[in-house]
């Protein structure tokens, strides 16, 4: 599989998964938390990560509970 | 626990914000609390019913913040998530898409930075994403400044609450601009106003619930006191009593003193 380019949370990385669901389990993300995912500043509701597929110079954002003001 | 926690929590006459009746006016964020067990006792001391949340980035290896979002939900609050950090209305709205599928809750505080320095909200950008959140059924608790005409505008946007600053975010130096704040509660008598940002002391709180406002939102004044626990139960009881007295109808002012023990029957007056 090919390798290409991408950017997550601000880090660029090479990856070769061909969608959102399977990066997130390659880097090593427990889908039972609770985290919500961006590609391009656009939300992807959970029931879409598994197809929905990644390309190169992608921008994901994965994000989780903090505290908060 | 000090003996002084444990009388009740002053009363509020209940009101209803985004279709939900609420016992506090008192909203309390989660931030920069000495540990989670004084972020808990301060919550049960403030008597609160709503508490706000952020989100961040995750990476992996910190496991997340499930066992974060686990010690919030343990405390039986309604959730408002934030979108603090955000810089523009794409972004605000994507934060709260995010927001809502991961607290499940439709309520989002709308929060559009526009001057890093000041945290003064992007007002504009604010009205945008407000427009857009609310036509996508959120309930929008905007974040702005004091600026009468824009809280019309969020307002007629659809916000379920509409929340001026009293001062900058972390501040604590209260309503610097009392008339301002005054004037936006009498020209949007049919909005749900909340004082957010910029309050210090219980003191503030009790001054802009006088004027009227509906609640008040705070975190790093009870947060950042010495002793948060009791700090959040000094709040609840100013946000009690500003409402009481705005309940209450307070007198009015008087350019000149008017004696309160009754003048007829002075003694040691004699006519001459």
């Amino acid at each position: 599989m090919t390798n290409f380019e991408i950017s997550l949370n601000g880090e660029r990385i090479a990856t070769g998964a061909p969608t959102l669901q399977a990066l997130l389990l390659e880097r090593g993300y427990d889908l039972k938390s609770a985290f919500a995912c961006a590609i391009n500043s656009g939300f992807v509701p959970r029931p879409q990560w598994p197809e929905r597929s990644l390309q190169g110079g992608d921008r994901i954002d994965v994000v989780t509970p903090i505290t908060g003001g | 626990m000090s003996n002084s926690m444990n009388s009740s929590i002053a009363h509020c006459s209940p009101w209803s914000v985004a279709g939900t009746t609420l016992s506090s006016r008192f909203f309390l964020g989660t931030s920069h609390y000495p540990s989670p067990q004084v972020l808990g006792d301060a919550v049960r001391a403030s008597g609160t019913e709503v508490l706000t949340v952020g989100l961040r980035r995750l990476q992996p290896e910190t496991g997340g913040g499930s066992s974060f979002w686990q010690r919030i939900q343990a405390l039986g609050c309604h959730i408002l998530p934030n979108t603090a950090g955000c810089h523009s209305a794409v972004e605000a709205i994507t934060l709260a898409q995010m927001a809502r599928e991961i607290f499940g809750t439709t309520w989002i505080k709308l929060e559009v930075i526009g001057d890093d320095y000041t945290l003064q909200p992007d007002t504009v950008a604010t009205l945008e994403a407000a427009t857009a959140l609310a036509k996508d059924g959120f309930a929008v608790f905007a974040y702005t400044t004091d600026d009468l005409v824009m809280a019309q505008r969020l307002h007629a946007a659809g916000c379920a609450a509409v929340m001026p600053w009293a001062a900058p975010i972390g501040t604590g130096r209260g309503p610097l601009n009392p008339y301002a704040l005054e004037i936006m509660r009498r020209r949007l008598p049919d909005a749900v106003l909340i004082v957010d940002a910029g309050l210090g002391r219980p003191s503030h709180a009790a001054q802009v619930m006088e004027l009227g406002f509906d609640a008040v939102l705070l975190n790093t004044a009870v947060a950042q006191a010495g002793d948060p626990v009791r700090m959040a139960r000094a709040f609840a009881d100013g946000v009690a009593a500003g409402r009481a007295a705005y309940e209450s109808t307070p007198m009015p002012e008087r350019a000149a003193a008017q004696a309160s023990t009754p003048t007829v029957g002075v003694p040691f007056w004699h006519a001459s």
